[in-house]
């Protein structure tokens, strides 16, 4: 698990309000909403807004692919680390 | 003929902010889905745990929702929040509605019965009595007639016009007969000042644990009074 996926996973937790969970609870490639760790729509505006303030990358519902990008934080992890480049 | 008469057969009420290792609201947190209760404000604790007090097997009836100010605290932040130029949560925004408590109740326990959700303004607790009684006189077996406030954040001149008072919420399951307290609710012509709903809660469960002595409370312009029917 890389820097960034151990920081996105503390910041779900956080922003998420998943107190019960632990970083450890959540795998790399473990899909985010419905069958996976069961966030929803709200959930994804909440992430979004938390990924704007701590890494200053926006996501753009119109030209991202948003669903890719919220599947798990392996994909949201690739997708700060490109925006970064 | 006009519905006056009510059957209360259960209440519950919850007074203060409940903590969540109260043994009530704990008991309560554990019916809920782990992923919602998260989304749970203190208010809405206070609420589901009232309710559950109720002890009820099912909510397969109307549900009546009444408070006056609703969670208005969480929509002042935002407006200071908004006011110093930062972003808002999405989900304190998409919780900060009149009927987010209710949405919330209706998604923990997957419940898709009517639901009216009111402010009731300087009338407090009457009017949702009256619409309790409209729903039994459709012909609804029992109704959830549900009253809930917390104190006003201090920027709104609670004092002079009697707004605000410690939180509570009070669940009341009616019906139009059946066993329990028969309640008799009329108008009365004489005017007065009982205060809004949050001031009205505690007189209200003051009268259900001593209810021969009866209830009046009394608004701008009329008074209501409950009654044992006898």
């Amino acid at each position: 698990m890389s820097t960034l996926e151990h920081e996105l996973k503390q910041l779900i937790i956080n922003a998420l309000d998943l107190e019960d969970l632990r970083v450890e609870d959540i795998d790399d490639d473990e899909p985010l909403f419905n069958e996976g760790l069961g966030l929803d729509s709200i959930d994804a505006l909440e992430l979004g807004l938390a990924i704007r303030k701590k890494y200053g990358v926006r996501i753009d519902q119109e030209k991202d692919d948003v669903v890719k990008i919220f599947s798990s934080v392996s994909s949201l992890a690739a997708f700060i680390e490109s925006e970064r480049e | 003929m006009v519905l006056s008469c009510v059957v209360l057969s259960t209440w519950g009420v919850c007074e203060g902010a409940p903590r969540d290792d109260d043994d009530a609201t704990k008991k309560m947190l554990e019916k809920l889905p782990r992923l919602l209760r998260r989304r749970l404000t203190p208010l809405a604790r206070t609420v589901f745990t009232a309710i559950d007090q109720c002890a009820l097997e099912t909510y397969d009836m109307p549900l009546v929702f009444s408070s006056t100010h609703g969670e208005l605290a969480k929509s002042f932040n935002m407006m200071r929040q908004i006011e110093a130029g930062e972003e808002i949560s999405p989900t304190h925004f998409s919780l900060s509605v009149h009927n987010a408590i209710a949405g919330l109740f209706a998604m923990a326990f997957n419940n898709q019965q009517q639901c009216s959700v009111i402010a009731p303004g300087m009338e407090g607790i009457a009017p949702g009595f009256i619409e309790a009684l409209g729903l039994l006189q459709e012909g609804n077996a029992r109704v959830l007639l549900v009253f809930y406030d917390e104190p006003l954040v201090p920027f709104y001149p609670a004092e002079p016009f009697r707004l605000s008072a410690d939180e509570m919420a009070l669940a009341l399951c009616l019906s139009a007969d059946g066993k329990g307290l028969k309640l008799h609710f009329s108008r009365r012509l004489e005017s007065g000042n009982s205060g809004e709903q949050p001031l009205q809660l505690p007189c209200l469960v003051n009268f259900l644990n001593n209810p021969e002595q009866g209830l009046v409370l009394r608004t701008a312009y009329k008074g209501w009074c409950w009654q044992l029917d006898v």
